[in-house]
């Protein structure tokens, strides 16, 4: 019960986006794809989406994504663009139970298990009390909340988001990023885990909260493991250009960007 | 939690729009116009069952199959584009078949059957919308398919101009401007039988897609992964539109404005959800079309005024002021 991808590639005209690539993603995990701007990350998520053309064969249990019908595929994986557009001012609660599109059948009736999940996600995304207010008139972090929280709604065995944390302040960061963690744990009873991707630029937040970090650079995957492992000194000088600060503090990994370094990507 | 109204289509909006679209559609059976103005009621037992069923009942059913038909394709089309100044005239599917119809004025065949007209008015818009469908169709981008709808729009402008340009007669082309001017005035039972079977098959494209344009809200890639694929969204409301729209225009002109007016009054109504506001706007669309059909019906002895007309001096304005609104907004 995985999420693999063999050989996966994408080109976009004569510019490739994403080298060669095969992973295997197990449910239980937080995961935190991690790597410089322009490393291929979305692409990767994308790809994994099935959003964008590729080579190579990305499949669920051993079932192809590209060959699911939308219905199936939409039950399966929730995605969550960068920073998505929103076409009508929806109330927020509205635009959360759109999540639920997968699960209803035409012109049906929200069942009590719509209004529960959607109920759940706005409470763990933390923006219930906004529930009735047009996503128009909601702040630039309280709108990425409830984005979040309409991928969340959806309560796929596999969530793929694109910078889920990017716009919002230091409580909801670690807020999220927990809200996360037990998203994939499967929650409070842990019994039914799932997966999550999460594109992250903080690098001590993904080495804190996730189970493993895929780190891209140009590309490729150059980095895939325990964050300790991923995330060492010697990798961030490499692939991002920047001399970290790594520390420990209550036992948990500290990684700061302290000064960026002078040299091309990869010396 | 939010006291919105999350279980569809507001239920009170609907009853309140269909009871107003029947009171305006009966009004339009009861009042008719001659030579000296407006008239009421039936003049006479002798003469009421003909009246009735020959000259008001087919007027009154092409206004509310007409008007439904523009206020449901509008909905649908602003859903599509993520654009509240979408309208059908849009995409090129009105002008189209305006184009078709012409042609069938000026080699003469409108004279020769009434079936003609109204089939070359389909011809005409289902062609424009395959040339849409070639030129952006298979791209999926909506932005390239607006700009195709206005570059076929001028096509077809400056083709129903040649062609009046080049009318055999001068009464050919006065009879070609009048029709275009959209009216459903000396409209037959014939008219309606034949526009139904286009109209009837559009509306249920358009409808199919009503959940894909909720998906929609969110953006194409978003509407992917909740399993609904923008290309089918599309192929949907677009066939549906050319269907339903080709089969109005073949039998009143071209009726402007009405898709563009009627969502817009309606959208914060439903809460601005796109499938929402496809019923209320098929009611609101007739009730719109009704009524001003039967104003024309009412003004003072004169000619009278084609609706096209009318919908075109009223619409034009509000869309002036949308325009301005949204670029207010932005700016």
């Amino acid at each position: 019960m995985t999420l693999t991808a063999a050989n996966v590639e994408v080109a976009y005209g004569s510019r490739t986006a994403v080298r060669s690539t095969t992973i295997a993603l197990e449910p239980g995990r937080l995961v935190a794809l991690v790597g410089p701007n322009g490393a291929g990350k979305s692409t990767l998520l994308r790809a994994l989406a099935g959003l964008v053309a590729h080579g190579g064969a990305v499949t669920w249990r051993g079932a192809e994504v590209a060959k699911l019908d939308g219905r199936t595929r939409a039950r399966t994986i929730a995605y969550l663009p960068q920073d998505p557009p929103v076409h009508w001012p929806l109330a927020a609660r509205e635009l959360v139970a759109l999540g639920r599109l997968p699960h209803r059948a035409y012109a049906a009736h929200e069942s009590s298990a719509d209004a529960a999940a959607v109920t759940k996600a706005m409470q763990q995304t933390d923006t219930l009390e906004f529930a009735a207010r047009s996503v128009s008139r909601l702040s630039v972090g309280e709108r990425a909340r409830v984005l979040l929280a309409r991928a969340l709604a959806v309560e796929a065995p596999v969530l793929l988001a694109d910078e889920p944390i990017a716009m919002l302040d230091p409580y909801h960061q670690l807020d999220v990023l927990g809200t996360l963690r037990a998203y994939a744990a499967g929650g409070d009873s842990g019994s039914n885990p799932r997966l999550a991707v999460v594109v992250l630029h903080d690098l001590g937040l993904a080495a804190r909260f996730c189970d493993r970090v895929l780190l891209m650079d140009d590309g490729a995957i150059v980095g895939d493991g325990a964050p300790d492992a991923t995330l060492g000194a010697q990798a961030i000088r490499a692939h991002y250009r920047v001399e970290p600060f790594i520390a420990r503090h209550e036992g948990e990994p500290l990684i700061v960007p302290w000064r960026s370094l002078n040299g091309r990507r990869g010396d | 939690m939010s006291a919105t109204s999350r279980n569809g289509p507001t239920p009170a909006l609907v009853l309140a729009l269909a009871l107003l679209t029947l009171a305006a559609a009966a009004a339009s059976l009861v009042i008719g116009r001659d030579g000296g103005g407006p008239t009421f009621g039936f003049g006479g037992p002798a003469l009421a069952d003909t009246i009735v069923r020959e000259i008001r009942l087919p007027r009154t059913l092409l206004a509310l199959l007409v008007g439904g038909t523009l206020g449901l394709c509008g909905a649908a089309l602003q859903g599509l584009l993520r654009n509240p100044l979408a309208e059908p005239g849009l995409l090129g599917a009105s002008s189209g078949a305006a184009f078709g119809a012409v042609i069938m004025f000026y080699f003469g065949f409108a004279g020769a059957s009434s079936l003609l007209l109204p089939l070359g008015a389909v011809g005409g818009s289902l062609l424009a919308l395959a040339v849409l469908y070639a030129l952006a169709g298979r791209r999926g981008d909506f932005l390239t398919i607006v700009l195709a709808g206005i570059a076929i729009n001028a096509l077809a402008a400056a083709l129903t101009s040649l062609a009046l340009n080049f009318a055999p007669s001068p009464y050919a082309a006065l009879e070609i401007l009048f029709w275009m001017l959209g009216s459903l005035a000396d409209r037959s039972l014939a008219h309606v039988y034949l526009a139904v079977p286009l109209m009837v098959p559009g509306w249920l494209l358009v409808v199919a897609a009503a959940r894909g344009l909720d998906a929609l809200t969110l953006g194409e890639d978003t509407a992917f992964s909740l399993g609904f694929d923008p290309k089918r969204t599309q192929a949907l409301v677009i066939g549906g539109t050319a269907l339903a729209v080709g089969g109005a225009v073949a039998v009143t002109g071209v009726v402007g404005f009405v898709g563009l007016v009627v969502p817009h009054l309606l959208r914060r109504a439903v809460g601005q959800h796109p499938s929402r506001l496809l019923l209320p706007s098929f009611l609101g669309g007739a009730l719109l079309t009704t009524l001003a059909d039967v104003a024309i019906r009412l003004l003072p002895p004169g000619p009278e005024l084609k609706l096209g007309v009318v919908t075109a001096l009223l619409g034009a304005p509000f869309f002036l002021h949308l325009v301005m609104r949204s670029s207010a907004r932005e700016g």
